[in-house]
């Protein structure tokens, strides 16, 4: 397929994933100050900070992040911005998609600009973080359920799934800038509530129970769960084997740089177990995983998007592209 | 009007000059019409007003739009859809058939002609200066035969009907033309709306197009191509107005939509640059004005186009369609020759007439223009779209003596024409339903033969008394009934 369509596919799947993403930091952490008091600084800001946004200048508190991090256009991490681009890129390749995946995420895009919406976002906080989530539900949902599983759906899947895979590494690195207040709060009933927080915004929480583990310590199996699962689509390692499926799926004959870092941040996740993870730091190790995901989205574009060409040698070519 | 109707009509005058689509001079509906006029008309105001206002919802959620400014964040708009469809009879319509396909026979002749032997100007029936001197004339076409000999794939030619009802060319559109999509989409959505009325009424198909526009492209890939040649659409982006058409079209016709940075030409080839490399392309419909299609041919500064396009055309490993400098077809100063051409390479008398027009090329139309500006329609033969218009009986001293400096200033960029009172159709507004002044844009679609689209988009002026329908000057859109029990 052409290279700059299979751009658009690749963020128009990613800008969904972080829309839906975004609403679910928000809302985790709204769920987690409820249960007990941190100072104005810690509540609000670190999470423009997993957002990789280190210069904000507003004001810290509750609503005025919220309001950042959902209707602001000029914060591109903001959930309108997210959704705008998403819209933006389906409109490009609007021959691409299929016409109910146009249909959908052009009808949300219309009902982000209603009053209709603007009162869900004041009057029933939850439920419109829970509709900003269903949106790229519902069109996953139908992009699988209407378009050929061929190229344009395979770079779909691979923005979702690398999207989502940092996403889960930010969530589960919100518990590590909300400090407890003390030593003594550690293993205590509200620092069990945090653990099941995180569970519940990545929706792990019945997966996590039905895994019939003995819980000695939340915060570790969590994490492990949230890291490791082999079955949960949320863990950060069922996302980035989902990212090798699908480029493999796209394959050439010899592996591209994307499918080399993939394969070393894949190997490098398999090589830790759980207790090397927290003795070496888990705060340290998601943000190892942030950054390499990063490294693999570069290394996409040049793979794939931003291609030097060269024309055939002959009519009859059997042109091996070499990266 | 049947005073015992107590639906849609019943408050109806029509225009007290001008044809009206739907209703003769006594009021009743044209025979044609019945059937629409009596089950339309059997609609309470209502119950009219709760599907239209369907249909707008269907247009905004579809983003059936187009955009106004060409910045990121650009206004989208949809294009205003009036829901009383514009009837064309089906024996009126073959004959309307006839004569386009009569004219574009006549305008390929001609464009193979100037870029040949030039005879029709060595015989002095048309000035060789007028087509010598178009911007649209492409000296670097000189000598080049495009695959089929065909030049003007896709053309939009518009038509009005003046007070007699007689059909006449306003003009030809043989460069990019566009507003196809919007037939088929308003098509689309009068079928949801009006299901029953469609079956009562035996409208003839327009849903055909994107096929045929396809099989036309492929029937002219070059002689090498493979089988089937690769054929893609190549738009100016999605920031163009016309965006959303372009993307339409691909959809339906199951080809790629490209923009420019996707092509690179080597070795005077083209090629699709795709996540699997090189790909070779066979044929180009492309969206994008000859100035832009290739920097190294024509405007250097295009960033839209593909450097070596042109290179690649000349050497026939590409079909562009519509081929490069067919815009001296369509220049409104060459239009009133279009006649002369049909009689000049067909040896026929032309089956549609053209608007009678002033060219102010000539000493004597020159002379006659500047001292009739306020009962003339003047046009700048450059410009598109409503743009560089004097309308005469609607215009200031002030106007007419601007247009007066312009026109001798540079008479070759104008012609003139007499006011032609345009059809009315009914037409929802915010007094009801009133007439409102209607053209008809049929599409021509040609590769190794011809094929018309049966109808076309029917554009409404939406302000009273307006004769100009353009979409970029407030006018809307209404579906075309080609009915097949007509007259």
């Amino acid at each position: 397929m052409i290279s700059r369509v299979a751009e658009h596919c690749f963020w128009l799947a990613r800008y969904l994933e972080r829309a839906e993403n975004t609403a679910r930091i928000l809302e985790v952490n709204q769920t987690l100050l409820l249960d007990f008091h941190v100072p104005l600084q810690q509540q609000w800001l670190p999470l423009l900070i997993i957002s990789g946004i280190h210069e904000y200048k507003g004001d810290p508190n509750s609503e005025a992040v919220q309001n950042f991090m959902t209707w602001d256009l000029d914060n591109p991490f903001s959930i309108l911005s997210s959704l705008h681009w998403a819209r933006e890129n389906a409109r490009i390749i609007r021959e691409t998609i299929s016409a109910e995946m146009w249909e959908r995420t052009n009808y949300y895009h219309l009902w982000l600009q209603s009053q209709v919406c603007r009162d869900m976002y004041n009057y029933n906080r939850g439920e419109f973080y829970a509709q900003i989530r269903r949106i790229n539900q519902l069109i996953h949902g139908i992009c699988d359920a209407t378009m050929s599983h061929g190229e344009a759906w395979e770079f779909f899947q691979l923005g979702r799934y690398l999207e989502r895979a940092s996403q889960t590494a930010r969530i589960l690195d919100v518990k590590y800038h909300i400090l407890l207040p003390t030593l003594d709060d550690v293993g205590t009933p509200v620092d069990n509530a945090h653990w099941v927080a995180i569970l519940m915004s990545c929706s792990g929480y019945e997966p996590f129970h039905k895994t019939q583990r003995i819980i000695a310590d939340p915060a570790i199996a969590v994490a492990e769960f949230l890291i490791f699962d082999p079955l949960f689509p949320r863990s950060i390692h069922h996302c980035l084997t989902d990212c090798q499926r699908a480029l493999r799926c796209l394959g050439t004959e010899n592996f591209t740089e994307a499918e080399r870092k993939l394969g070393a941040l894949v190997a490098w996740l398999d090589g830790q177990t759980i207790a090397n993870v927290i003795s070496s730091g888990l705060h340290e190790t998601l943000t190892h995983a942030v950054d390499s995901i990063h490294a693999i989205g570069h290394s996409i574009h040049n793979s794939y998007f931003d291609v030097e060409y060269a024309a055939p040698l002959d009519d009859h070519w059997q042109w091996q592209w070499q990266i | 009007m049947s005073v015992t109707s107590p639906g849609l009509f019943s408050a109806y005058t029509p225009h007290s000059t001008a044809w009206d689509e739907l209703f003769s001079r006594d009021s009743a509906p044209h025979a044609h019409c019945k059937t629409l006029h009596d089950r339309l008309g059997q609609l309470l105001v209502p119950d009219f007003l709760a599907k239209r206002a369907g249909a707008d919802m269907a247009f905004v959620n579809q983003g059936i739009t187009f955009s106004v400014y060409s910045d990121m964040r650009g206004v989208e708009k949809i294009f205003p859809f009036d829901l009383i469809p514009r009837p064309v009879p089906g024996a009126e319509w073959d004959r309307i058939e006839q004569g386009l396909e009569q004219r574009i026979a006549a305008l390929n002749a001609f464009l193979l002609d100037v870029y040949h032997d030039q005879r029709i100007l060595k015989e002095g029936r048309i000035p060789a200066d007028l087509v010598l001197g178009s911007k649209g004339f492409r000296k670097e076409m000189i000598g080049f035969t495009p695959p089929g000999k065909q030049y003007v794939h896709i053309c939009g030619t518009d038509l009005i009907r003046d007070h007699h009802g007689q059909f006449l060319v306003l003009e030809d559109n043989g460069r990019t033309p566009s507003g196809v999509s919007y037939v088929l989409e308003n098509r689309a959505v009068m079928k949801k709306v009006f299901p029953h009325l469609f079956q009562d009424c035996h409208v003839r198909r327009v849903e055909d197009y994107p096929q045929q526009l396809r099989e036309a492209l492929m029937s002219v890939a070059p002689d090498g191509a493979e089988s089937p040649p690769t054929v893609v659409l190549l738009s100016p982006g999605p920031y163009n107005s016309a965006y959303f058409e372009h993307s339409f079209l691909a959809r339906h016709m199951g080809i790629e939509l490209v923009l420019g940075q996707d092509l690179f030409v080597d070795h005077e080839t083209v090629y699709l640059k795709t996540t699997r490399g090189p790909e070779k392309v066979d044929v180009i419909y492309r969206r994008l004005d000859d100035d832009f299609l290739d920097p190294e041919a024509f405007r250097p500064d295009s960033l839209l186009g593909v450097p070596g396009l042109f290179r690649a055309y000349r050497a026939g490993n590409v079909t562009l369609a519509n081929a490069v400098g067919t815009g001296v077809a369509d220049d409104k100063a060459v239009y009133p020759y279009v006649e002369e051409m049909i009689r000049f390479y067909l040896d026929a008398e032309p089956i549609l007439r053209n608007v009678p027009t002033y060219i102010c090329a000539r000493p004597d139309d020159l002379n006659y223009t500047v001292n009739h500006l306020a009962e003339l329609v003047v046009k700048a033969v450059n410009e598109s779209g409503g743009y560089g218009m004097l309308m005469g009986p609607w215009s200031t001293v002030a106007q007419q003596n601007e247009f007066r400096t312009k026109i001798l200033d540079n008479p070759r960029n104008y012609i003139a024409q007499p006011v032609v009172s345009l059809s009315t159709c009914p037409t929802w507004t915010e007094e009801g339903l009133a007439p409102r002044h209607v053209d008809l844009r049929p599409y021509i679609v040609s590769g190794r033969s011809t094929w018309v689209l049966p109808g076309g988009l029917t554009r409404t002026a939406l302000v009273k008394g307006s004769l100009v329908v353009n979409s970029s000057q407030g006018g809307g859109s209404k579906d075309t009934w080609v009915l097949e029990n007509g007259l």
